[in-house]
């Protein structure tokens, strides 16, 4: 068993894998990432719905929505008392822009039935979208509400990372927008050593940071890591994204295997009923 | 243009915004849920009774001796008439039906839909054959020269090839569910198989039962049914507490309160009731006994439809759930 130290940091990744780091103490919500995510990708518009909870009137992760910006209005800590200082960096704000994590274990990839969803040269995660037939498995399979099915189409959607820029040498069209720098594109490795030099600064500063998609936080439970990861100054629920997600194609075998067993209980008190039921008398 | 999107907020009411934000976002659901509806719960229901079908006329074909061929024909016919519906529905249920063959380009032994598709097309095959057989026996296709060469094939084989297949078209939607990160799916993912199996085979022994009607060796039949379809019903039964125990009270919570609450506790009254009208049989007089048989086989069908669907819409609610996602991906127990 790995204590959770040896696994923070460490990401299984594989090599030449390109991905993000969205570093959310950079982060000042200007929300360019989701403009130049939609214009790129020539997302329609989403349904102008209004939260009236927060800044935040987009919501989640959609069908048509590849980037998203959370915010977090901190009026009380976790004991709900009112602070009295503010933080170094994002003040009483928390932002973080969501994606797609392209996971090194994809669960959504692992569901699809149509071998629609594959894993590209650059190690990203992509929907082809002339194979996917709307079946909607890959939906509940992701264990951060990634994919969605889109009612305009039929079909499901998610980030590409870009991949048509990506093959003609560009950066992502989020990164590129990113004013602050708070959406970095690179290779997974060498963004997980600066994540690592950035939180070891920000806890230097007396900012409780953390890598969210290494082994210890979020690329848990056979996932392996995210290829597209975070750091974040408070704890992953917050910005609803959970701690310790799980692969959900672990479950596969065991569960085919109880499957199995109770057939052969079955099976056999079956063959026994109509081996052994006597003839019935009348009267 | 679609309509308004509307937010939900899971806040109790006089609690400050600030208690959303303290262990989750703003209430909002963590995963998307699935998109199945209806048509999902009918195939569930129908896959299951197909299988359940097959099963007991294999197995009646294989040790029964002459007095269960009934079983084996209208257990062999309504396997196959009941998987039929079963790729309508689920073609009908895909964003792009006109894509459905593109579940055939591909097997992926991870994935539960994949290996689902091609035990379907296989169970297919096998119940058609089945079926085919038994037509030509009795005398339904006539006696040209074709009909002899399908007389020809071996029957007990035949029985025997199906078993397989049944098994896994009644078992494996338990698995597909479980293999997702919807919280009441996975926390029971080693669960939903068995007592899918389970009631699967109580809903076709319940339907044979009904549908056997009246032959020399009925009363012989419908005991040997009935012995089925009470193993299957105590496994049911014990299957049916066990998920409700095992997801505690946030993750369970979909199946305790509300429209697939009272879904879930009809099942499990279905089961037991069913249960308690057979042992009832045996002890009334003999006139009122079919009365209750046919009683405790429709209540038995009717758990197993109640069962699918506060499973299927079940899991919607828990998708929608962010506290019933975080307890699962906290390791925690309640």
């Amino acid at each position: 068993m790995n204590s959770e130290s040896t696994l923070v940091g460490r990401t299984r990744a594989r090599p030449g894998a390109f991905g993000f780091l969205t570093d959310t103490t950079l982060c000042i919500g200007c929300k360019a990432c989701e403009v130049a995510c939609k214009q790129w990708n020539q997302l329609p518009m989403d349904d102008f719905g209004f939260t009236g909870m927060s800044y935040d009137n987009t919501g989640d992760l959609g069908a048509t929505t590849w980037r998203h910006v959370a915010f977090i209005e901190r009026v009380a800590d976790r004991q709900g008392r009112r602070p009295t200082r503010l933080q170094p960096f994002q003040s009483h704000w928390l932002m973080l822009s969501d994606v797609c994590k392209h996971c090194v274990n994809a669960g959504c990839m692992e569901a699809c039935p149509t071998g629609a969803i594959i894993r590209t040269e650059f190690d990203t995660v992509v929907i082809q979208q002339d194979v996917c037939n709307g079946c909607g498995y890959c939906v509940p399979a992701c264990p951060f509400g990634v994919p969605a099915l889109s009612p305009l189409d039929g079909k499901a959607h998610k980030c590409t990372l870009c991949y048509d820029r990506l093959k003609d040498g560009l950066e992502p069209a989020c990164s590129k927008a990113c004013p602050t720098d708070a959406i970095q594109f690179g290779p997974v490795h060498a963004l997980m050593d600066r994540a690592k030099a950035r939180v070891a600064e920000l806890q230097a500063q007396g900012v409780d940071a953390r890598i969210y998609g290494d082994e210890a936080l979020g690329g848990t439970g056979g996932i392996g890591g995210l290829n597209a990861f975070f750091i974040l100054t408070a704890p992953p629920e917050v910005y609803n994204l959970p701690a310790a997600p799980e692969l959900p194609q672990r479950r596969v075998l065991p569960a085919f295997l109880t499957t199995a067993l109770a057939a052969l209980v079955l099976g056999v008190a079956t063959l026994l009923s109509f081996w052994r039921t006597k003839e019935v008398r009348h009267g | 243009m679609a309509e308004l999107r509307r937010w939900q907020h899971r806040r109790a009411p006089g609690e400050p915004v600030s208690a959303e934000t303290r262990e989750s976002y703003y209430g909002l659901p963590v995963i998307h849920g699935p998109h199945w509806r209806w048509p999902i719960v009918f195939y569930f229901v129908l896959g299951g009774l197909a299988g359940g079908s097959a099963v007991l006329a294999a197995a009646a074909r294989l040790v029964g001796g002459r007095w269960a061929r009934s079983v084996v024909r209208i257990g062999r016919y309504l396997a196959f008439l009941a998987v039929l519906p079963g790729p309508l529905l689920l073609i009908v249920d895909l964003g792009r039906p006109e894509r459905f063959h593109h579940m055939l380009r591909v097997v992926k032994l991870r994935s539960p839909m994949s290996v689902g598709v091609w035990g379907l097309v296989g169970f297919t095959a096998s119940a058609f054959l089945n079926a085919l057989w038994q037509a030509a026996e009795d005398g339904l296709l006539g006696r040209r020269g074709v009909v002899r060469c399908i007389r020809r094939l071996p029957d007990r084989g035949l029985a025997a090839m199906s078993l397989l297949p049944a098994f896994f078209l009644a078992g494996y939607t338990g698995v597909l569910l479980g293999a997702t990160a919807v919280p009441l799916w996975a926390r029971n993912a080693l669960r939903l198989g068995p007592l899918f199996l389970c009631s699967a085979l109580s809903s076709a022994a319940a339907a044979l039962s009904l549908l056997v009607g009246s032959g020399p060796d009925v009363q012989r039949v419908r005991r040997a049914l009935e012995r089925v379809e009470q193993v299957a019903l105590v496994g049911e039964l014990a299957l049916l507490e066990a998920v409700q125990r095992g997801s505690g009270d946030v993750v369970g919570r979909p199946i305790t309160v509300g429209l697939e609450g009272r879904a879930y506790a009809g099942a499990r009254a279905s089961a037991g009731l069913a249960l308690g009208l057979h042992l009832l049989a045996r002890v009334v007089p003999r006139r009122c006994r079919t009365v209750l048989r046919v009683l405790a086989a429709l209540v038995a069908f009717g758990g197993a439809f109640l069962l699918r669907a506060a499973m299927v819409f079940g899991g919607r609610c828990s998708a929608e759930d962010p506290r019933a996602t975080f307890v699962m991906t906290r390791g925690e127990r309640h």
